[in-house]
């Protein structure tokens, strides 16, 4: 235990945390949530929230992938609360588990976006092993779930995925960025992923 | 209520008092004294060598057990430090002033070899009993180690393990030089530095994983939290 006693926190702190506490109050808070405020721990959580957004929104896009990031943000700074000393600026602590965080949801994607595109173009470029019926099903459910995406990403995924064009090709051709093309494709990998496992 | 809302509702209801951490210099230190402790006592168990007082005279010896161990006390205090968020990551390089004077003591010892001995302080042997030693008592120690660190998981899991190991293995080796038969520099060099080598590479592989298990935390994002919550 640090020689911060709750007295010392309670003279410095507001007695009173708002719910929008301004920055230089965290760490007191924080430190008051660290012997059990619950008002206080309250406050903090909502206060750092719209921070921890705008710094996710800088790495990420997808609404839900933020969503998740918050609140894997929010659950680890609760689980190491602990190593949060008052004597400390709250900034950096608090900054740090932010970033990490974010840092590991990104690899995270980067790499499962990389095995779902992986296995997805397996599946579409799969050559027929048998001429039964299950076989011939699930191509019409592919096409099928093929035509039902928006017109940008069903012809990102036909001229990428299904005629084997490159990137640069296909960009060249569409008059699409390689930016738009890559998350087109992602958004429309993940489109049929879900159509397909139905 | 949006999911963000639930969860902060649902920390903050069951929140209750933490203890907080001891300043990181003072836990090092516990720690040290503590895995000091242990190693001096399975060196013991294990037989000091025989001329143990002899090589103490030994200017070479000393130098080669300081950097040991100033190695090994510089990496635990790198440890505490880099697992904490608010503290820089260059704390990792505390232990590197330990490990080069480490490597300047090893080769001087060889070179000295060369000296006294001739070709025959060359001689490369098998020390299986070393790598025993220092591996069974880093494993453990290190495991013990990463457990009192484990809310590095979060922040630096990588530098951590790493960092843990070295500063294990490098007072598993101080305690093998005490009790240790062989000679010859070169094959303390190569047997210590490469055990010590092969344990960081192991850290390096299964440290991380190591710590998400202890802290029963799944791969980052492996889980959605969202229907964790709901």
């Amino acid at each position: 235990m640090t020689d911060f006693s709750p007295l010392d926190i309670k003279h410095v702190c507001r007695r009173e945390a708002s719910l929008t506490a301004p920055p230089d109050n965290w760490g007191c808070l924080m430190a008051r949530a660290q012997d059990g405020d619950r008002y206080a721990y309250r406050a903090l959580l909502t206060a750092i929230t719209p921070y921890i957004r705008a710094l996710a929104r800088r790495a990420l896009r997808d609404a839900a992938d933020i969503d998740e990031v918050v609140q894997d943000v929010l659950l680890t700074l609760h689980e190491i609360r602990h190593t949060f000393d008052p004597n400390r600026p709250f900034a950096p602590w608090f900054a740090t588990i932010a970033r990490r965080r974010i840092v590991d949801r990104v690899r995270f994607n980067a790499n499962h976006t990389a095995q779902k595109m992986a296995s997805t173009a397996a599946l579409l470029t799969e050559t027929p092993s048998g001429t039964g019926e299950p076989h011939q099903e699930e191509q019409e459910r592919l096409c099928e779930a093929i035509n039902a995406l928006p017109a940008r990403q069903r012809r990102a995924i036909e001229l990428l995925k299904l005629r084997g064009l490159t990137l640069r090709e296909v960009s060249q051709q569409t008059g699409m960025s390689i930016g738009s093309l890559k998350a087109a494709t992602h958004r429309a990998l993940k489109t049929l992923r879900r159509l397909l496992s139905e | 209520m949006t999911n963000i809302d639930s969860l902060i509702t649902s920390l903050a209801d069951t929140a209750v008092p933490v203890r907080r951490l001891r300043p990181p210099l003072a836990r090092a230190s516990s720690w040290f004294i503590f895995a000091a402790l242990v190693i001096l006592s399975l060196a013991v168990l294990k037989g000091l060598h025989h001329d143990l007082a002899l090589r103490l005279a030994r200017r070479e010896f000393i130098v080669e057990l300081v950097a040991s161990l100033v190695t090994s006390f510089g990496a635990t205090l790198a440890a505490f430090y880099v697992s904490l968020p608010d503290r820089s990551p260059f704390w990792a390089l505390l232990p590197v002033p330990g490990l080069v004077l480490w490597a300047f003591a090893m080769g001087f010892g060889c070179y000295a070899d060369w000296i006294r001995l001739g070709p025959s302080g060359f001689i490369l042997g098998t020390s299986f009993e070393c790598l025993a030693f220092i591996v069974l008592s880093t494993v453990p120690l290190s495991a013990a180690l990463l457990y009192l660190l484990r809310h590095a998981v979060a922040v630096r899991p990588i530098s951590t393990t790493i960092l843990a190991t070295l500063s294990v293995a490098a007072l598993a080796g101080a305690g093998q030089s005490l009790t240790h038969h062989s000679d010859t520099t070169l094959m303390i060099l190569v047997w210590h530095a490469g055990t010590t080598g092969l344990l960081l590479a192991i850290a390096r592989l299964l440290g991380p994983q190591f710590l998400r298990k202890v802290v029963s935390r799944p791969a980052p994002a492996a889980t959605s939290l969202r229907t964790a919550l709901k």
